[in-house]
């Protein structure tokens, strides 16, 4: 029975060209789209390798230079000594920290394009190279650009309820309803065959596209994880999937007309994809304001002020710490360099507190809007597939990590050696350690999008169970 | 086959059918007259399954259809007062549709063919878009579609209202045709002179109620106008 009605829906969509229409939609949103994705991620590429290629250049002049010092082929001359840690650590051999694209980065470009996907280090302040992660304005949080991400999450369910909203309503008002219903076809085996037709259809084209683009653009599909991530995509489509047209067979279970059904659903398009999110960010940042970024510029400058107004006090007072860094028979070298870092070590600890609260309220913030995001599954779809695509908060906070520890380490290196006034030589410095990105396990991302999978199905299911439950109560005359 | 017992269906105050108490035996053509509004499409309905009665029972070949609803539908055809079909298909693929439904399994597009033939479709129509058919040829597919499924009962409402007197005659000699073979029908019509002419029994119905029931044997075309009025007017 079901299978006799998916047939028939088939005849019907061929016979009006919904179908045909439906193909050339999808295909051309989808064509822009990898078109997009791939320029960002073609572009973040090259960024990439022409600072990697900057780096390598930068440290190969500066060997030569060491050696020659070394073999006294070059002469020092001036203040600017190339051996000096400062020099060495914050400028001549100081590398970029990248996080390059994930496998599938083409596919979303997600948040990506918001966060800062390399860092140059310095010796200096953290701040000064880590952008922090505020929520920016919702528009660009869930929206972004017109990448696949965009087309599946947002324009995809208008297709799919283009394709549902007249259900029942459509038989009804052609006159057909009453003929099926005569015969042994119970009102929900019609829905159901109507939904797996339209709605598989939909799906196997968005599978086809999205393999399709993946393959284009140059996606490795030699990888496991790759087809770990695809595996998830295509099931987070399928509950998505179901969600709307579940939705569909809810309003059409209420018996309105078409043209009420097709009004109510985009209401309801509208409310789940643009507003519900609208909201949550709105909810967010006034239960949670953070610091104003004033404040905390402010609280640097002051900070730093303080700090320079009493700078060789605080470079006395960091030799007295550490003594082992006093350079050997010399007094504390009060000059420029040495003091500067000793401010800047005061200003991080004087400005540490107002950045912490500012951290705190943004990842309440954050919390905040995960929970909320299980009321709309637009919100759950785009965070899977960010997350999938590997550009996600979640990969961002993954790299800022990393960062930070390398940073540390950096500085933990370098910075003794300032104050000691140390000279480093050419082999020391072929021996730095070399920062590589660490990608996120399978497991992070299957625990991280399987938690958002559950959250989808319990939405899918509840509209489904519910439209299925009014069904039975669908007048036919 | 077909059988009300004490039949009824109020909406609110108003009530649509009352008490209505009916047999209609195989190979019988029994015709419901009655004005606007008297319970004829509401009896049709209850027989579907399509609302629920109030009280009583609506049995066919036995089977209550409020409680054994997709088993009764087995037994029966119906074709409504609006003949409607899909537009964008055509008139073969609709029956295809249907009778697959209603038989429960794929049917040979000969057999298909044959029915259409059986029912006079012109040739060559069938394997065009049903947008361009008259309402006789969109008939004739619903009465394929009954023929195909081998109904034990069929349910007509107003079968024969916007059809010119040549279809109507031809769809008259149809129905016949199916109550000849052992085919229970329960014909709801406006028109007294297919009534008298095809059917077995009429009943004349007035706000829900069953007034009277005649055999069509014991009376001629005049008389059964003047019964009919003197309902009407009382
Ligand atoms: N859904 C409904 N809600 C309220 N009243 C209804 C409903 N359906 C039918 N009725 C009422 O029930 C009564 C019987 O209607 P029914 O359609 O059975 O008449 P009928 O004999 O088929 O008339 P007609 O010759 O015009 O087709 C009418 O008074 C009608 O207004
Ligand atoms: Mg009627």
């Amino acid at each position: 029975m079901i299978g006799t009605v998916a047939k028939q829906e088939w005849r019907l969509l061929k016979a009006d060209r919904t179908l045909a229409a439906v193909v050339v939609l999808m295909a051309a949103m989808v064509g822009y789209s990898l078109y997009n994705g791939s320029s960002w991620v073609a572009f973040q590429r090259q960024t990439l390798g022409a600072a990697e290629t900057e780096q390598a250049e930068r440290k190969g002049k500066l060997l030569k230079t060491l050696k020659g010092i070394e073999e006294g082929r070059i002469e020092v001359k001036g203040t600017q000594d190339p051996r000096s840690a400062a020099s060495i650590g914050g400028n001549s051999s100081a590398p970029y920290l990248a996080m390059p694209p994930a496998p599938l980065a083409t596919l979303a470009v997600g948040q990506s394009d918001l966060y800062p996907y390399y860092f140059k280090l310095n010796l200096r302040s953290k701040q000064a190279i880590l952008a922090n992660d505020e929520i920016e304005n919702p528009t660009n949080l869930l929206a972004g650009r017109f990448d696949l991400a965009f087309v599946l999450v947002y324009l995809f369910p208008l297709v799919a309820l283009a394709l549902g909203y007249n259900l029942i309503s459509s038989e009804r008002e052609q006159g057909t309803l009453a003929l099926a219903m005569s015969q042994p076809l119970t009102m929900r085996e019609m829905v159901t065959g109507k939904i797996v037709l339209r709605g598989g259809l939909l799906l196997g084209l968005v599978v086809l596209f999205t393999f399709a683009g993946a393959l284009l653009t140059g996606v490795d599909l030699g990888s496991s994880t790759v087809w770990l991530r695809l595996g998830l995509w295509v099931s987070l489509m399928a509950l998505y999937t179901g969600f709307w047209f579940g939705l569909a067979v809810l309003v059409n279970s209420y018996q309105t007309s078409s043209a009420t059904n097709a009004l109510t659903l985009a209401g309801a398009w509208l409310g789940l994809v643009l507003v519900l999110p609208s909201v949550a960010n709105l909810v967010a940042t006034s239960m949670y304001p953070v610091p104003s970024r004033v404040e905390m510029v402010q609280a640097m400058r002051v900070a730093g002020k303080e700090a320079q107004s009493k700078g060789s006090m605080l470079l006395a007072k960091y030799m007295e710490d550490h003594p082992e860094l006093m350079p050997a028979g010399e007094k504390p070298a009060a000059d420029f360099t040495t003091l500067s870092y000793a401010v800047q070590m005061e200003v991080d600890k004087k400005v540490e507190p107002v950045l912490k609260r500012f951290d705190e309220q943004v990842e309440k913030q954050q919390a905040f809007v995960e929970g909320f995001k299980y009321l709309s599954p637009a919100i759950l779809a785009q965070t899977a597939i960010n997350d999938l695509a590997g550009t996600s908060l979640g990969r961002y906070q993954h790299f800022s990590r990393q960062v930070d520890g390398f940073f540390d380490a950096w500085k933990g290196y370098f910075l003794p050696k300032v104050f000691a006034k140390t000279k480093l030589g050419s082999g020391e410095v072929a021996g730095l350690p070399v920062y590589q990105f660490r990608e996120e396990t399978d497991g992070d991302i299957l625990g991280r999008v399987g938690v958002v999978l559950a959250g989808m199905l319990v939405l899918s299911g509840a509209v489904l169970w519910v439209g299925y439950i009014r069904l039975r109560r669908v007048s036919i005359s | 086959m077909l059988q009300a017992i004490g039949l009824s269906k109020s909406y609110g105050a108003q009530t649509a059918l009352d008490g209505l108490n009916l047999e209609v035996k195989p190979g019988e053509i029994f015709c419901l007259l009655g004005a606007n509004g008297a319970g004829k499409t509401t009896t049709i309905n209850l027989f579907l399954n399509f609302i629920e009665p109030t009280s009583g029972l609506a049995k066919i070949n036995g089977l209550d259809v409020a409680s054994d609803a997709l088993e009764t539908k087995k037994y029966i055809a119906y074709i409504p007062e609006q003949v409607s079909l899909y537009k964008n298909l055509t008139g073969l693929e609709n029956l295809d549709y249907f009778a697959t439904l209603a038989s429960g399994a794929a049917v040979e597009k000969s057999r298909l063919v044959g029915y259409l033939r059986e029912v006079d479709l012109p040739s060559g129509a069938e394997d065009r878009k049903v947008s361009t058919y008259s309402k006789g040829m969109r008939q004739k597919i619903v009465i394929a579609i009954a023929m195909a499924k081998q109904a034990k009962a069929l349910l007509l409402d107003e079968p024969t209202s916007g059809l010119d007197p040549k279809a109507s005659n031809e769809f008259s000699q149809l129905i016949r045709k199916l109550a000849g073979n052992g085919t229970a029908i329960l014909m709801a019509t406006h028109d007294l002179f297919r009534a008298k002419e095809d059917g077995s029994r009429v009943g004349i119905m007035r706000q829900g109620r069953l007034r009277q029931v005649l055999n069509t044997d014991e009376f001629g075309h005049a008389d059964l106008e003047r019964i009919y009025l003197e309902h009407m007017h009382d």
